[in-house]
């Protein structure tokens, strides 16, 4: 992509309105980017960003056939769209633009010295014009869509999300590897909240997903290979059957939604595997079975112990986290007992109820309903004894200044919370897409980007992400379903063309390069018999890992091409004769110098003068002996930091007085 | 090792707790009562003897004895336990628990029955009184039926039994009462010392109120801007001393005999101070619940009512006979207001062991044992 260098470039150094030129020699910078050979147009200005600016600098590209501009202002954060628009509308390609940052890099951070701050911005403009002439031209890269999605799972998270996608023009491959849908709400009857039942919900979302033509359920199915990228990723889908078959499918993207598996005591862990110890998911069974005499294992039971945070927010142990849904879990399994076996005791032995949000009702109603509640610690967890006959619950019941209290009841229930789903680990490896230290897949973000996986394409869905309740789990499917169709929507996706390019003829296929890259944007093709490194352009984030570890330097990234980065290098090591006038340098010289060591003992000698109620500046001055714009900078950043604060004006309404901040 | 039983919290709302069972231990009540001591956890830890069924705990503590009911911790709670319920509910639970035939369990949590049992009482003590009286015939039917086979001694053994056997049972309740409290008792290093700055304690608590007077409820307008007389401390102040005046009148006058003779005996004078002392109390606190000015008067059981009832009862018929007495008016209407008077004292002297009222001797001496604890 050699291009030639640009020869009529247009300079424009900003003002800021102050902001920049209060402390850069803004005209000498001026002056000295107009002395380079290419820069046929170099200006100081106002505000670049100003309409009126903009509208000249498209007249300068236009009548003085510009080939290229540099902008030396604000940082490329605030307006490096702004600019790469003008070169647009001006006739320019947008990438002919180089955004040089002197305020946040120069005047900001060097105020205090002039000389200093005009030579670095000086610099940095050279160098912006050094990287500008080697720019290269780009497009947006654009890849086509297929309008398809894989959703691996159909809980209650991949059933929501293939109904909603396929109800707006989506084909959907929903792949299930259990015989039925549903997940782990199938056949559950009693939910909280509200009284809608697992059951039906799950029956209600698997008639429609059957009832939709283009969502293909495969149950009894797996996911057995997956290439390609967002857009057109290949997939083989594993549909069992005798014999077994392998199906290929090419989708847009990819939503996970595999769930959680409920943690397994180990044996012994509150007596597990005694007679009489069961964990929560056997006992919601157990209960939603039946009503009159609550039975078990032929025993009637007349009281029950629910042990909570089993195996969770272990400090030491593995599960750290709270898994959220097992308390509000655990008191709605002991009301719906309640309501089918009246008169049956509950005890609930807890470290804290984590009942939240509208949850908190139902723990409400399980106390006046006389469930007796006990909280220990982690520390000194309940012991409990179980033969035949019934167990014996023993605890160190922290709300009666520990008391050691014995329980005796029925049954012990396990109340245990959410694990990552045991595929995690394959599923992870077969999609790139990283887990967290917690087992379950991580999104980018948890608040900024909830659904997404740093693997462009492949989305996140339910509680293969961390333990969620019902209504949490479909809220993050439906996310993930309209962000997918953002994606895949129109039928192509845009990309940014700022992505790593191989040199074939440079590669020699060492693999260092897909070794970093964490995308997985960095395939392995074999063309005449050469293997080489290729960029898969929909996974390349442009991160720039790559680029430094390849030994023959195959690699580049667009706009930091080698050309470009030594042309800054060269532009900025340039020397340059930096001359602060006479008058800028008497003001500097008369301007008090201070370091930072002495700040404390000046605060404190403003402070005692504000003592006794507010002062205006020269008497704070005359009162410490410090000098007067020494005390105003002081006092500025006083106030600033709340420290002190303006009281209104003096009598002679000419000065403001201060004050001590309360 | 603490054993549960989950059915004493069913007991215990019997005898006017409320949904206690519904805390969830914030603390909150303990916080806001001004009378928690520093590292005490009532009457949050109290609730929670009552939802584990620890019926130890709550009958051996003092400290339900040292709360007066204002209420401010019920105002607190987030969770509408009641728990200023529930401390009042422990002390009726504590007398009913002391009291060994079990006559003050019935009174407390079978309404229907106290009713019955007042009111039959009164109707055989008034029938007993009528026939006694000069104004009834000497050959009224039931007059010469009761007299023919009973002879007047032994009637008066009859009494003499009853009384004597009820006064024995609430002097048990309160030994046994008492030697729970005093169960675990450390050792003093200094008893003489101690017992003695313990009764002056009581003494000042009991004549001044102390402890009482520092409730103040902040969230209960009503009584900010009141003047002493019309606060609660004082209410009970002028109940309890009224009635003790009363009693001392009433026992100095039977030493005296001849009690209606003249106006100015010192016996007399005491006894319309006293008289006016709690009549100013009872009224107040009638008014106070009728109309629930504040958290405290708002839950009244039946023992509140009838207590408060026959107080009140007893001083205005009290003050009735006064005024009738002097201005020498003996009709029959005067002689059925003495016969009330006499039942409803005679119920008040009978029955105090076996009422709300017992409390008069439990709080002076869970309070001894509080003060006697104390470093
Ligand atoms: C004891 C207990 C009680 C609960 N009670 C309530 C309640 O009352 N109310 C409430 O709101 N929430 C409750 N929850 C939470 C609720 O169960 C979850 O929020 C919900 O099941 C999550 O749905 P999901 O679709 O994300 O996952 P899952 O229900 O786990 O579904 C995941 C699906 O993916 C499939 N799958 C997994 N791996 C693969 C693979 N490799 N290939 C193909 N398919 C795969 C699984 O077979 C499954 O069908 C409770 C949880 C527990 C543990
Ligand atoms: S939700 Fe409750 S039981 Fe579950 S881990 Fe959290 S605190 Fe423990
Ligand atoms: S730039 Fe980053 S994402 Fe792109 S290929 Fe290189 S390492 Fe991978
Ligand atoms: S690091 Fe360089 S040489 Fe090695 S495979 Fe990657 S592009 Fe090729
Ligand atoms: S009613 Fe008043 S004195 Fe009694 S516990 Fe509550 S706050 Fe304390
Ligand atoms: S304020 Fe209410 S909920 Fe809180 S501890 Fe006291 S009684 Fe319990």
């Amino acid at each position: 992509m050699e291009e030639k260098k640009k020869k009529r470039i247009g300079v424009y150094i900003c003002h800021c309105g102050g902001n920049i030129s209060d402390y850069v020699d803004v005209a000498q910078v001026r002056e000295l980017a107009g002395k380079d050979d290419f820069v046929v147009v170099a200006k100081d200005v106002m505000f670049a960003c100003a309409d009126s600016n903009q509208k000249d600098m498209v007249a300068d590209i236009k009548e003085q056939g510009l080939d290229a501009i540099v902008v030396a202002s604000c940082s490329p954060k605030l307006h490096l769209h702004t600019f790469r628009n003008v070169a647009l509308r001006a006739g320019l390609n947008q990438y002919q633009y180089v955004q040089v940052n002197v305020r946040e890099q120069c005047s900001w951070p060097h105020h205090d010295d002039r000389k200093l701050a005009t030579g670095k911005a000086a610099g940095l403009v050279e160098a912006g014009i050094r990287r500008v002439m080697g720019a290269e031209s780009h497009e947006t890269i654009r890849v086509s869509a297929a309008r398809s999605v894989l959703i691996v799972g159909a809980g209650v998270a991949g059933m929501r999300a293939a109904i909603s996608l396929a109800s707006i023009g989506n084909e959907v491959v929903l792949v299930e590897k259990a015989a039925e849908p549903g997940g782990k709400l199938a056949g559950r009857k009693d939910l909280f909240p509200g009284d809608v039942s697992g059951e039906s919900i799950v029956q209600d979302l698997a008639a429609r997903v059957r009832a939709t033509p283009n969502i293909k359920l495969f149950c009894g199915a797996t996911v057995s290979g997956v290439c390609g990228s967002m857009g057109q990723f290949q997939v083989k889908v594993n549909v069992g059957g005798q014999p077994a078959e392998d199906l290929e499918f090419t989708v847009g993207a990819v939503l996970i939604a595999t769930g959680f598996d409920p943690y397994k005591p180990e044996p012994g862990e509150y007596s597990m595997g005694s007679p009489g110890v069961i964990p929560i998911g056997e006992f919601v069974k157990l209960v939603e079975s039946g009503s009159g005499e609550l039975m078990h294992q032929g025993r009637r039971v007349r009281s029950v112990g629910f042990i909570y945070c089993v195996g969770m927010r272990q400090t030491k142990g593995k599960n750290k986290y709270c898994s959220r849904v097992c308390c509000s879990g655990a008191i709605q399994a002991s009301l719906s007992m309640h309501r089918r076996y009246p008169g049956v005791q509950a005890y609930h032995f807890y470290r804290d109820i984590r009942a939240y949000g509208k949850q908190e009702v139902m723990y409400t109603e399980s106390s006046k309903a006389g469930d007796v509640y006990f909280m220990f610690t982690e520390k000194e967890p309940p012991v409990v004894t179980a033969d035949g006959s019934g167990a014996v619950i023993k605890v160190k019941d922290s709300l009666t200044k520990k008391q050691e209290v014995e329980v005796p009841v029925d049954l012990v229930v396990l109340v245990t919370g959410m694990v990552p789903q045991a595929d995690s680990g394959a599923i992870a490896a077969s999609f790139k897409v990283p887990i967290g230290a917690d087992g379950f897949f991580n999104e980018i973000h948890p608040k900024l980007r909830p659904v997404e996986t740093v693997i462009n394409g492949v989305f996140l869905g339910g509680s293969c992400q961390g333990p969620k309740n019902v209504t949490e789990t479909l809220s993050s499917a439906l996310a993930a379903s309209a962000k997918i169709n953002a994606v895949i929507g129109k039928g192509v996706i845009d990309l940014d063309p700022v992505i790593a390019r191989v040199d074939s003829s440079k590669c020699v296929w060492c693999g260092k390069c897909a070794a970093v890259c964490e995308y997985g944007a960095l395939v392995e093709m074999e063309r005449d018999g050469r293997n080489f490194a290729i960029v898969d352009e929909p996974s390349c984030v442009g991160c720039g890992v790559c680029a430094p570890v390849c030994p023959t330097n195959a690699i580049e990234l667009a706009c930091f091409t080698d050309a470009e980065i030594e042309g800054m290098i060269d532009g900025f090591a340039l020397d340059q004769n930096i001359n602060i006038t006479e008058t800028a340098a008497a003001e500097e010289s008369a301007a008090p110098s201070v370091t930072m060591k002495e700040y404390p003992a000046q605060w404190h000698m403003i402070l005692e003068a504000m003592k006794d109620g507010p002062i205006s500046i020269p008497d704070i001055a005359k009162a410490s002996g410090l000098d007067a714009s020494l005390v105003t900078r002081h006092v500025m950043t006083m106030n600033r930091y709340r420290v002190a604060e303006p009281a209104g004006l003096d009598d002679s309404e000419q000065y403001y007085l201060y004050q001590q901040k309360s | 090792m603490a054993k549960i039983d989950p059915t004493l919290a069913g007991k215990l709302k019997k005898y006017g707790a409320k949904d206690f069972p519904a805390c969830y231990n914030c603390g909150n009540c303990t916080a806001v009562c001004s009378l928690t001591a520093k590292d005490a956890n009532y009457p949050r830890i109290f609730l929670r003897y009552g939802s584990l069924g620890m019926k130890d705990e709550i009958l051996s503590a003092r400290e339900p004895w040292l709360c007066y009911a204002c209420g401010e911790c019920s105002a607190a709670c987030p969770r509408d336990a009641g728990p200023g319920d529930f401390m009042a509910a422990a002390r009726k639970f504590a007398i009913a628990h002391h009291e060994p035939t079990g006559l003050t369990r019935l009174l407390f949590t079978n309404s229907p029955f106290a009713v019955v049992f007042t009111v039959l009482l009164a109707v055989v003590m008034g029938t007993f009184m009528m026939m006694v009286s000069d104004r009834v015939d000497p050959d009224n039917v039931l007059k010469r039926w009761i007299f023919d086979h009973l002879s007047f001694s032994v009637i008066h053994d009859m009494g003499m039994v009853i009384f004597t056997f009820m006064g024995l049972s609430a002097l048990l309740g309160m030994i046994l009462m008492g030697r729970r409290l005093f169960a675990g008792m450390p050792k003093l290093e200094n008893p003489r010392k101690a017992i003695v700055s313990a009764i002056h304690n009581v003494r000042a608590e009991l004549l001044t109120m102390r402890r009482y007077r520092k409730c103040q409820d902040d969230e209960e307008p009503y009584f900010k801007d009141r003047k002493w007389p019309f606060q609660p401390w004082f209410v009970h102040w002028s109940i309890m001393w009224g009635f003790i005046g009363l009693l001392f009148a009433t026992i100095l006058d039977f030493l005296l005999k001849d009690p209606a003779t003249t106006t100015w005996w010192p016996s007399r004078i005491l006894g319309t101070v006293a008289g006016i002392a709690m009549m100013w109390g009872a009224t107040l606190a009638i008014i106070y619940r009728i109309k629930g000015v504040a958290r405290q008067y708002r839950n009244s059981t039946l023992a509140d009512w009838a207590l408060l009832g026959a107080l009140f009862a007893a001083g205005l018929t009290g003050f009735w006979m006064e005024v009738a007495v002097m201005a020498h008016l003996e009709n029959d209407l005067n002689a059925a207001i003495f016969i009330i008077h006499t039942i409803v004292s005679m119920e008040l002297v009978l029955l105090f062991a076996f009422s709300k009222f017992a409390h008069a001797v439990y709080r002076p001496l869970a309070l001894f044992n509080y003060f006697l604890r104390q470093k």
